[in-house]
C-alpha cells in the first residue's frame, strides 16, 4: 500500500513560520485538496513534501522516510511537482513537442511505442495535439497550464503535487484539466495533492484541508466541512458589525440569529473562520469624489473593433457599450481576446479596424486620448507596481505621474489606505504582502486621479476568497458613490453574478451580451453562471 | 551518471541559446572587447609635437635637432621664439613639449662643462607626459652617445643611458595589450554566461524542473556548464587568430600550453559564474555582479596598464588574489617570450590556477543547493 504520511511538518523562512506542525495522511488514488488564503502555508507544505524545501518533522512516502530535501532524493523519481504560476516551469522558446521530449529525457523515460501512445493521449487530452510545433511562450495561459500539467504527468508520477494548477485558467480548460487528473488517479492509483482557489473544484476532491496562518484548521470531505459550518449560516439579514459578516446573500454569525438558515458553501468556511479567529475584515468605506464631474450617459462605445496579429485574429469586429455607473463583466476562455480588447481601449495596442468613442469623444489617434488619461483608471493582470518601492512610495509615484498636487495626493492616499484597509502595510514592499493587499493598493493607485472609467484585467486571479469578497465590496461602493463605470475581466464565474451586464468573448468574437437577469431567463436550467458560460461555449462550436 | 538526461539538458541549453540569440553574445562580446580595446588603447606615443628653440645654432646643436627630426616619435618644429611665447603655445595645446638649447651649448660641451637643456612637457595627461619626457631624454642621450663615439671618447659614466627610457623598438602596443585582452575576455564572457544560464532558470521558475527531478547537483552543473565550456573553447582559437593575424602579435611559445592553460582559465571563469548564480536571484543582478568582479581585476591586474612587478603594497597583494595575473603571465610568455614549461614560474602559475579552479568549483558545488531558499 503506497501512501503518504506527513507528521508535524514545520517550515520557516528566516524568522517567519510559514507552516506549523502540519500532519496528514493520504492513500493511493486519493485527491486531497488544499484551500486557504494566500500565505496560509499550502505551497510550503507542497514544497516540503516534494523535497524542494527544508522543513522540520518527518514525511514517509511508500516506506521511505525523509526529513530533508537531501533524503527525499530517492523518492524524486516518483514525484511530479507543478509549482504555482502560469507557465512557470516552461521554457518560452521551446515548442510543445520539445518540452515533452525534454521532460521525457529529464526523467530518463524509455521512448518506446507505449510511451509514444501515452504521450499522444496526454497531448490529446490537453487539446494540444495540433500545437506541438508552437513555442510555449506563444501559448495562452490556459494552454500553458495544460502543457505544464502533461509535462508533470509524463513519467506517470505516483505522487502528484499540483499548486494552483487552475489559477488563471478558464472554466472550460479547468474541466479538461480535471478530467485528466481523474483519469490519472484511476489508472495509475496516484496520490494527488492539489491546491485551488476555486471552491467548485474543492468540492470534487476526496478530502479537503483548510489552511489558515500556517495551520490546517479543518479537514474532511467537502460535505463534512460544509456541515461543520451549517449552524452559522443564515439568509441575508441586517446584523451588528463585528459579530457577523454578510456576503453574497448570506450572513455568517457565531451567535444564533433570528433568521432562517441558508445552505452553506465552501466559501463560507473562510468567513466563519474569520469570525472564529476574531479577525474583523477591514471595513470598506468610500466617500464621494472630491471634485464632482459630469459623466455622459454612455462612457465607452466600440463599434466593430478588430485586432490582427499577423494571420491571427485577436478581436473580430467587437461591438461594446459601457454605460454610466455600470459594472460590465468581460468573460471568455484563455486567448479569447479579453486583454487585447482592453489594451486597445487604453491605446496600448493600435486599433486595426473599427470606431471607438470614449466619453463621447471619437478616438482616432493618441492626441485624442491625451485629455482622457485623467478620466481613465487601469489595473493590469500583473499589478504594475514597483517592487523596490514601499506601498506609500508607489502611490506617491503614481500621484506624481498624474500631476496631482502634493497635498491632495497625500490626503487621498491617507484616505484610500484607510477606506480600502491597507493602512498598516503602507511602509512595506509589495513583494512581502499577500496578493489581496497588493490588489487593493493597485486599485487605489488607479483611483488617485478619480477616474470615471475603470478597466480591470483579471484583478482577482490568485486572490483568496475573503480578499475577493472585499474587492467586490470596493467596486460596489465605487459604483454607488462615484457613479464610476467598470469593465472587468475574470475567470471566476461566481463573480459574473456581481456584474450588471456580461459580455462573452470566444475566439475574438462577441458571442453574447446581456444583463445578468436576462441570461438566467434565457437559460432556465442554469444554476450558476458557470453553467451558462459552458452552454454558450459548447453550443457555438 | 544519466548520460541521456545530461544530453537532453544540454540540447535544451543550445536550443535556448540559439533561439534567444544569446549565442551572438558568446562570440560578439569577446570580439568587440578585443577590437575596441586593441585599437583603442595606445600607451605608446608617436608624433608628439615638439618645439625646439635652438639658441646655439652650432654643429652639435644641429645634430641634436636633426635627431628629433628623424624619428617617428616626434614632429619637431624649429623656431626662434622666446621662451615665454613657447610656453604659451603649450598652454594653447599647440605643442606637446619644448626643448630649449642654450646659446653656449657646444662650447660648454667641448670644455667638458655642465650644460643645461631646458625641457618642458605638457602634463595634462600625466602618463603621456612621462612617456614623452623619457623619449626626449633618450633622444638626447643617444645623440650625445653618437657624438662621444665619433670623437673617440669614452662615455665613462659622464653620459648615462637610462634603461627605462629605451625606445622599445620591438615592443609595439599591440604586443603589450592584445594578449592581456585575451585574459580579460576569457575571464568575463564565460562567467557571465554561466551565471545567466543558472539564474535565468531561478528567475523564471524553471529551476523547479531540476529541484523536483532525480537529477543530481553534479549532473545539473555538468549539463549547464559543459555547453558554455564548449562554446567558449572556440573563442580560444578565434582570439588567437585575431591576435596573431589581425594585430600581428608574434607567437613564440607553445600553442599547446596556450590552449590548455586557456581551457583551465575558462573553467575558473565558469566556476566564478556559478558562484555568482548561487547568491543572486535576478539575471540583471547576476550580470552586473559578474562584470564588477571580473572586469575590474581583469583589467587592472592584467599587466596591460602596469606591470605587476612594479606594483607595491596593497595592489601587489590584490593582484595575486585574482587568477588573471597568473594566466596573463603565461599568455605573455607564450606570445612574446616562449619559455614555456621550461620556466619553473610557469609551472607554479599553472598549479596556482588549478588551485583557483578547485577552490571556486568546490565552493560553488557546495553552496548550490537543490532546494528553495
Amino acid at each position: 500500500m503506497s501512501g503518504i504520511e506527513v507528521k508535524d511538518v514545520t517550515v520557516s523562512y528566516k524568522k517567519k513560520v510559514a507552516l506549523k506542525e502540519a500532519s496528514l495522511n493520504a492513500n493511493s488514488g486519493e485527491i486531497i485538496g488544499f484551500i486557504g488564503a494566500d500565505g496560509a502555508g499550502k505551497s510550503s507544505l507542497m514544497h516540503a513534501i516534494a523535497g524542494v524545501l527544508r522543513f522540520k518533522g518527518e514525511i514517509t512516502y511508500d516506506g521511505h522516510l525523509y526529513h530533508s530535501p537531501k533524503e527525499a532524493e530517492k523518492i524524486k523519481p516518483h514525484i511530479g511537482l507543478m509549482p504555482q504560476g502560469i507557465g512557470l516551469v516552461l521554457y518560452d522558446t521551446l515548442t510543445v513537442g520539445e518540452h515533452l521530449q525534454f521532460f521525457a529525457d529529464l526523467r530518463g523515460l524509455k521512448q518506446d511505442d507505449a510511451y509514444q501512445k501515452y504521450r499522444d493521449r496526454l497531448l490529446h487530452m490537453a487539446g494540444l495535439s495540433a500545437f506541438t510545433d508552437r513555442e510555449a511562450g506563444k501559448l495562452s495561459g490556459g494552454m500553458m497550464q495544460k502543457l505544464s500539467l502533461i509535462c508533470t504527468l509524463l513519467h506517470r508520477p505516483k505522487l502528484l503535487i499540483l499548486d494552483e494548477p487552475t489559477t488563471g485558467v478558464d472554466p472550460l480548460s479547468r474541466l479538461e484539466l480535471w478530467e485528466i487528473l481523474d483519469t490519472i488517479r484511476k489508472e495509475e492509483g496516484s496520490i494527488i495533492l492539489v491546491s485551488t482557489a476555486y471552491m467548485q473544484e474543492a468540492a470534487k476532491m476526496d478530502r479537503v484541508m483548510l489552511f489558515d496562518e500556517g495551520e490546517i484548521i479543518a479537514r474532511g470531505t467537502s460535505g463534512e466541512l460544509i456541515d461543520s459550518i451549517r449552524p452559522y449560516v443564515y439568509e441575508k439579514v441586517p446584523c451588528p458589525e463585528n459579530e457577523c459578516l454578510t456576503f453574497d446573500g448570506r450572513t455568517y454569525a457565531l451567535e444564533a440569529l433570528n433568521a432562517s438558515p441558508a445552505e452553506p458553501t465552501l466559501e463560507g468556511l473562510f468567513f466563519v473562520n474569520a469570525l472564529q479567529k476574531k479577525k474583523p475584515l477591514s471595513k470598506i468605506e468610500m466617500v464621494e469624489r472630491s471634485e464632482a464631474v459630469e459623466i455622459p450617459e454612455i462612457v465607452m462605445e466600440a463599434k466593430g473593433i478588430s485586432k490582427y496579429f499577423g494571420d491571427f485574429v485577436a478581436n473580430d469586429h467587437v461591438d461594446m457599450e459601457l454605460k454610466r455607473g455600470e459594472i460590465l463583466g468581460l468573460l471568455g476562455a484563455n486567448g479569447a481576446g479579453k486583454t487585447t480588447f482592453i489594451k486597445m481601449l487604453l491605446g496600448l495596442y493600435p486599433i486595426d479596424e473599427g470606431e471607438l468613442m470614449l466619453l463621447g469623444k471619437p478616438i482616432q489617434s493618441g492626441k485624442d486620448r491625451r485629455g482622457l488619461k485623467s478620466k481613465i483608471g487601469y489595473v493590469s493582470q500583473h499589478f504594475a507596481l514597483y517592487k523596490d518601492m514601499t506601498v506609500r512610495e508607489n502611490l506617491l509615484y503614481f500621484a506624481n505621474m498624474h500631476k496631482i498636487p502634493m497635498n491632495t495626493a497625500l490626503e487621498r492616499i491617507r484616505r484610500y489606505a484607510k477606506e480600502l484597509g491597507f493602512e498598516e502595510y503602507m511602509d512595506e514592499l509589495p513583494t512581502s504582502l499577500p496578493l489581496g493587499v497588493n490588489q487593493r493598493f493597485s486599485i487605489a493607485a488607479a483611483l488617485l486621479h478619480e477616474p470615471v472609467i475603470l478597466f480591470l484585467d483579471e484583478p482577482t486571479s490568485g486572490v483568496d476568497t475573503i480578499a475577493r469578497a472585499q474587492f467586490w465590496e470596493i467596486l460596489k461602493k465605487l459604483k454607488e458613490k462615484w457613479g464610476i463605470s467598470i469593465l472587468i475581466t475574470t475567470h471566476y464565474m461566481s463573480e459574473a453574478e456581481y456584474c450588471d451586464r456580461v459580455v462573452l468573448l470566444k475566439g475574438g468574437k462577441k458571442i453574447a451580451d446581456d444583463t445578468l437577469a436576462n441570461f438566467y431567463t434565457s437559460n432556465p436550467n442554469a444554476e450558476t453562471f458557470e453553467d451558462i458560460f459552458l452552454t454558450y461555449y459548447r453550443s457555438e462550436k | 551518471m544519466k548520460i541521456n538526461t545530461i544530453k537532453a539538458y544540454m540540447v535544451k541549453e543550445f536550443m535556448e541559446l540559439w533561439r534567444t540569440r544569446l549565442i551572438v553574445m558568446v562570440y560578439l562580446m569577446p570580439l568587440m572587447i578585443v577590437l575596441l580595446f586593441g585599437y583603442g588603447i595606445r600607451m605608446d606615443v608617436s608624433h608628439a609635437r615638439i618645439l625646439i628653440i635652438d639658441n646655439d645654432q652650432s654643429k652639435y646643436s644641429m645634430q641634436l635637432v636633426s635627431k628629433f627630426e628623424h624619428t617617428k616619435y616626434f614632429n619637431a618644429t624649429i623656431s626662434q621664439m622666446s621662451e615665454k611665447e613657447a610656453l604659451h603655445s603649450i598652454k594653447q595645446a599647440k605643442t606637446d613639449a619644448i626643448l630649449i638649447i642654450p646659446s653656449s651649448f657646444e662650447k660648454r660641451l667641448l670644455h667638458g662643462q655642465k650644460s643645461e637643456l631646458g625641457v618642458f612637457v605638457d602634463a595634462a595627461f600625466p602618463t603621456r607626459a612621462t612617456t614623452i619626457e623619457s623619449y626626449i631624454q633618450a633622444t638626447i642621450f643617444s645623440a650625445a652617445g653618437e657624438v662621444a663615439a665619433g670623437m673617440g671618447l669614452q662615455t665613462k659614466g659622464t653620459i648615462v643611458l637610462n634603461a627605462r627610457a629605451l625606445f622599445n623598438q620591438a615592443m609595439r602596443d599591440e604586443d603589450a595589450i592584445v594578449p592581456g585582452l585575451i585574459g580579460l575576455v576569457l575571464l568575463i564572457a564565460p562567467a557571465i554566461l554561466a551565471a545567466l544560464l543558472i539564474v535565468k532558470e531561478k528567475e523564471k521558475g524553471t529551476i523547479f524542473n531540476f529541484y523536483a527531478s532525480p537529477l543530481s547537483k553534479g549532473e545539473f552543473l555538468l549539463a549547464k556548464l559543459l555547453p558554455i565550456f564548449l562554446l567558449h573553447s572556440v573563442n580560444i582559437f578565434i582570439l588567437f587568430l585575431i591576435a596573431v593575424y589581425l594585430f600581428e602579435v608574434p607567437f613564440r611559445g607553445s600553442f599547446m600550453l596556450y590552449w590548455l592553460s586557456s581551457e583551465l582559465y575558462i573553467l575558473i571563469s565558469l566556476s566564478i559564474g556559478m558562484l555568482i548564480s548561487v547568491i543572486t536571484k535576478r539575471q540583471i543582478v547576476a550580470v552586473v555582479l559578474t562584470v564588477v568582479v571580473t572586469i575590474l581585476p581583469g583589467f587592472l591586474y592584467s599587466g596591460m596598464l602596469m606591470p605587476i612587478s612594479s606594483m607595491e603594497g596593497e595592489s601587489y597583494i590584490e593582484a595575486h588574489m585574482f587568477p588573471v595575473m597568473y594566466y596573463n603571465h603565461i599568455l605573455y610568455d607564450t606570445f612574446l617570450i616562449g619559455q614555456g614549461i621550461d620556466s619553473s614560474k610557469i609551472i607554479l602559475y599553472l598549479l596556482i590556477l588549478l588551485g583557483f579552479l578547485l577552490f571556486f568549483f568546490t565552493s560553488g558545488v557546495l553552496l548550490l543547493k537543490k532546494e528553495m531558499k
